[in-house]
């Protein structure tokens, strides 16, 4: 019985990077230092997720005091993983995520592993980091790949990108457009307003307008100014990485 | 004293750091030897010089310089400066935090240096230290947030939560109206301070900030997950029914979020009723998930589990799920199930195969071979496990569907569980060749290679997915990629076949890979305050403070301490495998010697062609660099024999095991090595420690009785007398372990007869009863013996009887005859 769980949340699920840098070089050939797997978990902590074995009996109290998730020092197996990250220097100038490394051991197919990780990470993708759209690139060779990212999940082939892969082999970059889960930011500033509002005035009740309930898209543009990562000085943290990504 | 440059000097001085920072290293050095040239005492240049030289890699030469720059000039803060950063370059951490204090005593507004010796000191988890030098740089730039949230986190790690909570408040309290939604760095402030307010314990406030700032975090999961946790937690169960609700139509596949559910709508753990509806509720939501379909199988019973399972198992083999048997092998803890799930599988192939027969239709081969693959899973699975049966169906399986890899591969494992690494690894080899571009199989392939003991082959096999330019080719990189479990079996591969400089060779690279990664953590102290994502660094940073408590970790040290325990018993092994005798004796010295000059030659032989090779490869590529262009030196030692020529095996076992006994406490297998180095070590107080702690996790131990009496033996022939303080802690605690007044014999007969269904506790036993009297020997050998009578002993426990009657000195004919008439199957039991 397999759960999929946050890498970083609350609580923490940090321990499995050992296991999980071990399930990427026992399955695929793109392989990368612990650091590189730190540093997405560092710099994009919503955004990757793991697939454990639930052990026997259950887990065991985990070691932080944090509560019901807490899986610390259960060292659970790993059997799959996404490792995912935003683009930091997107060339066409759209905030956009992209699949580092999608992978899931041999022993555990079929079960929807897959599909379940690469959906958990586009929603945090949308959510967190308000990402246009979500990239990756596939093996040409690679039909189970294929068949899950364009048949299940709606990915559409951008180009072939020729000889992409360290062996010589070409690559499908996909992309899956993702504006349809961003979070609401027009209902949020309606209620920081609100807050603000009620703070000032507390003693005159709950007068509340219906202030911004559209949603405006242009409205929108205007406000979206996420950091990215060359603006806070990613720097000499970003690992080279063997070959090339992989998905 | 410091030589006051001229003007002129004084702005090529300058140009000497702008060199540096803009890294234009070779202009740098030409510049500083400028200065040098006429002012050849300068301290500052000649530390500015050296921190260059270092930077291109010449680390020795440039601590020189960095020294006589120091004696040079012992005011400046630059040289004082610049002897911290070699240091810390160096790893030397504790003189870099020193050379920085001084450089920051002499300079004490200095950013740069304040915030290195701050780095190091949170490196170093000097808290005190980290707390104080934060302060002082928040003083410093009070309007930036991220000098406040460092403070917070000092406060935070160092377990002062109040006040790492004040410090994130006040800064709040200075924010002029709220801060966009787009910022990222106040939305994880905002959880960052949350948690904190949980980790408290104050959850109901926790809970009440939560829900008014949540709302504006776009971290969404996080904040559902930390106010279902809060909710739950606070008994606030239909708030929390809805959260675990809403959690889990975000993801259905996750078994903590409904034990929440559970939990919340307070259904009794054996009203099985309402929660299989419940279940139930979420296949409907979500036909095509496995979680809600495959969890009650756990808590069903009877007629109920039947029903259930046959329903699972059928849709889950129509649809031809590889994964089907590790999805559902943890139900066999319950022996009932397991005979349940048995029954109807090998119904499904008794009704199926009839049909199967006479149609040539592919859906019913399909389900058919499904099932086969099924069975023969469920006959290698321990609780199950049938292995004529298992081969039996793994051979009608892929006689079905002969290029299926994984029913080649289980056909490996089978041979595997008879005992046969022989065959194994032929098996195995076989499955990876049906998929030469799968690294999966590769990689199973390799590590059956090396369970038998070949380690060129399965390095040979590994090479196929290497970058073999790499310098030291394939093994090359599987150190630079930080393959672990790659180079802890290789490592097990030799020690088992005591090739000890080899096995440590490896153990020590899995050992350096784990603290590489303590290392890694530098660079995000820094980064992660400049990216806002401070949760997940406080992670992080606990996580490395028990990161060798990872099973990774324990695995290779345990090897690592028995390797060198092996070294210390028998120093022979520092030159290769030594032959052992079967029979009474044991080698006479003149064989010994034969036998060492043999080891040594073999050991030059191999350290002769590795050199040429190295020549070789020197010549070929004068430069070989890695990908990120630094360049790697070759490795001086590529086969251990420095490791293994180590004049103090247990002080080097001491290294692989402190971090065992302070993080792995609980592991029965470390305080059992624990109490093996520290009793040769004579470290008397320590070893009963040991004795004491496995005692507690499992009295019963096999390993543990025969240590006890061994170390009850130790006491009563030590040498001189202990010393009256150790000898106090000594006495008393051993007591509660053996009293005094226990006749040593009787214990151990009790011990035997209390365990006599388990062959690893007779062995244990016999072993204690040669130690208490030797003339036993024969009785030993003929009980040994018997414990193959046993239908519960296993190959391996076997096998560790072969090294019992070597120890004894005993003639082994008998007991080999009869293991392999036992397991005709297995390799292990064959005469030299």
């Amino acid at each position: 019985m397999v759960d999929i769980v946050p890498l970083s949340s609350y609580p923490s699920y940090i321990d499995l990077l050992p296991s999980i840098q071990t399930c990427n070089i026992t399955n695929l050939p793109e392989n990368y230092f612990l650091k590189y797997y730190l540093y997405h978990a560092l710099t994009w902590p919503q955004l990757s997720f793991v697939a454990v074995v639930r052990p026997k009996g259950g887990y065991k109290a985990g070691t932080s005091k944090a509560g019901a998730g807490d899986l610390s020092g259960n060292y659970p197996k790993v059997v799959g993983y996404v490792l995912a990250k935003m683009e930091e220097e997107p060339t066409d100038g759209m905030q956009h995520g992209h699949i580092t490394s999608l992978s899931v051991m041999r022993t555990h197919r079929r079960l929807g592993i897959a599909e379940r990780l690469m959906r958990m990470s586009q929603k945090a993708m949308a959510e967190s980091h308000r990402a246009n759209y979500v990239s990756l690139h596939v093996r040409m060779s690679n039909v189970a790949a294929l068949r899950l990212y364009r048949d299940t999940l709606g990915f559409e082939v951008e180009k072939v990108e020729s000889k992409y892969y360290a062996d010589g082999e070409d690559a499908y970059a996909m992309h899956l457009n993702l504006q349809s889960m961003w979070m609401d930011w027009k209902a949020v500033e309606a209620r920081d307003k609100e807050n603000e509002k009620n703070d000032d005035a507390q003693d005159e009740g709950d007068a509340v307008g219906d202030l911004g309930k559209k949603d405006d898209a242009k409205d929108q543009e205007k406000m979206v100014k996420v950091k990215v990562g060359r603006g806070l000085g990613v720097g000499e943290l970003v690992e080279r990485n063997e070959s090339q990504p992989s998905a | 004293m410091p030589q006051p440059l001229n003007p002129k000097d004084q702005s090529l001085f300058r140009q000497v750091v702008r060199n540096f920072e803009l890294k234009q290293y070779k202009k740098g050095i030409k510049t500083a030897d400028q200065v040098l040239r006429k002012n050849p005492k300068h301290g500052d240049t000649q530390a500015m010089k050296a921190l260059i030289m270092s930077n291109l890699g010449q680390s020795e030469e440039a601590f020189a310089l960095a020294k006589e720059a120091l004696r040079n000039d012992m005011k400046s803060h630059i040289t004082w400066h610049v002897y911290g950063l070699l240091y810390r370059q160096e790893k030397n951490y504790e003189e870099a935090i020193k050379a920085y204090r001084f450089a920051l005593r002499l300079e004490p507004e200095s950013g740069p240096i304040q915030r290195d010796l701050a780095l190091l000191q949170m490196q170093m988890r000097d808290y005190h230290g980290y707390i104080q030098s934060r302060t002082a740089m928040l003083q410093a730039r009070p309007g930036v947030r991220q000098n406040w949230t460092a403070l917070a986190i000092a406060h935070h790690l160092s377990g002062d939560l109040a006040e790492a909570e004040k410090v994130l408040t006040t800064f709040e309290d200075t924010l002029k109206g709220t801060p966009p939604v787009s910022d990222m760095e106040n939305s994880e402030a905002i959880l960052y301070k949350n948690s904190i307010i949980a980790e408290s314990g104050d959850l109901e406030r926790a809970l009440e900030n939560l829900e008014k700032v949540g709302y504006r975090c776009t971290d969404v999961l996080a904040v559902m997950e930390m106010r279902a946790d809060y909710l739950l937690r606070l008994d606030r169960k239909p708030e929390a029914e809805a959260a675990y609700v809403a959690l889990l139509e975000r993801n259905p596949e996750n078994s903590i979020y409904y034990n929440g559910l559970i939990q919340a709508k307070g259904i009794a753990e054996n009203d099985h009723k309402a929660l299989k509806s419940l279940y139930d509720e979420w296949v409907e939501k979500n036909p095509r998930g496995d979680a809600a379909r495959r969890i009650p199988l756990d808590f069903l019973e009877g007629e109920d589990f039947k029903q259930a399972v046959d329903v699972y198992l059928q849709r889950m083999l129509k649809k031809g799920v590889p994964s089907l048997f590790v999805n559902i092998k943890s139900l066999y803890e319950e022996p009932a199930k397991r005979d349940v799930v048995q029954a109807l599988v090998e119904g499904y192939v008794s009704s199926n195969s009839a049909q199967a027969n006479g149609s040539a239709e592919s859906k019913e081969n399909d389900f058919l071979a499904s099932t086969y693959y099924f069975l023969a899973q469920h006959y290698n699975y321990l609780p199950s496990r049938n292995l004529p049966k298992a081969m039996e169906n793994v051979e009608k399986a892929i006689e079905l569907s002969p290029k299926s890899v994984e029913y080649q591969l289980t056909k490996a494992r089978t041979w595997k569980h008879y005992g046969n690494t022989v065959k194994a690894a032929e098996e195995m080899e076989n499955a990876r060749l049906l998929d030469e571009k799968d690294r999966y199989i590769n990689s199973k392939a390799a590590k059956y290679q090396l369970r038998n003991n070949e380690n060129e082959k399965a390095l040979d096999n590994m090479s196929k997915f290497t970058r073999n330019e790499t310098v030291g080719g394939a093994m090359g990189d599987l150190h630079e990629m930080q393959c672990v479990w790659y180079l802890t079996e290789d490592g097990e591969a030799y020690l088992r076949q005591k090739k000890l400089a080899l096995a440590l060779k490896r153990l020590h690279a899995v050992y350096n890979i784990f603290d590489v990664w303590q290392e890694d953590q530098f660079d995000f102290h820094s980064f992660s305050l400049r990216k806002g994502m401070i949760r997940a660094y406080v992670d992080m940073a606990r996580w490395e403070d028990r990161l060798r408590e990872h099973p990774f970790y324990t695995r290779m040290a345990f090897s690592a301490v028995k390797a060198y325990l092996l070294l210390h018993d028998q120093p022979d092994l520092a030159y290769g495998p030594m032959p052992t005798a079967n029979g009474a004796e044991g080698l006479d010295e003149d064989e010994r010697k034969k036998a060492l000059k043999k080891a040594k030659k073999e050991q030059q032989r191999l350290e002769k062609i590795e050199a040429d090779k190295r020549e070789a490869r020197k010549a070929a590529a004068a430069n070989a660099k890695s990908i990120d262009g630094e360049v790697k030196k070759e490795d001086s030692d590529p086969f251990g024999n420095t490791l293994v020529q180590t004049k103090d095996p247990l002080k080097e076992a001491m290294k692989f095991l402190t971090p065992l006994l302070d993080l792995s406490s609980q592991n029965i297998e470390a305080q059992i090595l624990g109490f093996e180095v520290y009793s040769r070590r004579n470290k008397h107080a320590l070893a009963v420690k040991c004795l004491s702690a496995a005692h507690a996790i499992d009295p019963s131990n096999p390993t543990l009785h025969l240590q006890i009496l061994r170390f009850r033996k130790t006491l009563d022939t030590l040498s001189e007398p202990l010393d009256p303080k150790v000898a106090e802690v000594v006495t008393s605690e051993f007591e509660k372990l053996l009293p005094k007044s226990q006749k040593l014999e009787e214990f151990n007969e009790a011990f035997l007869s209390a365990n006599k269904n388990s062959a690893a506790h007779v062995q244990a036993a016999l072993s204690g009863r040669q130690l208490l009297n030797k003339d036993s020997k024969p009785q030993c050998e003929k009980d040994l013996l018997a414990t193959l009578d046993s239908p519960d002993i296993t190959v391996s426990e076997a096998t560790t009887a072969l090294e019992l009657l070597s120890l004894w000195d005993s003639d082994k004919t008998s007991y080999v005859q009869k293991a392999s008439q036992k397991w005709p199957e297995s390799s292990a039991f064959k005469l030299d």
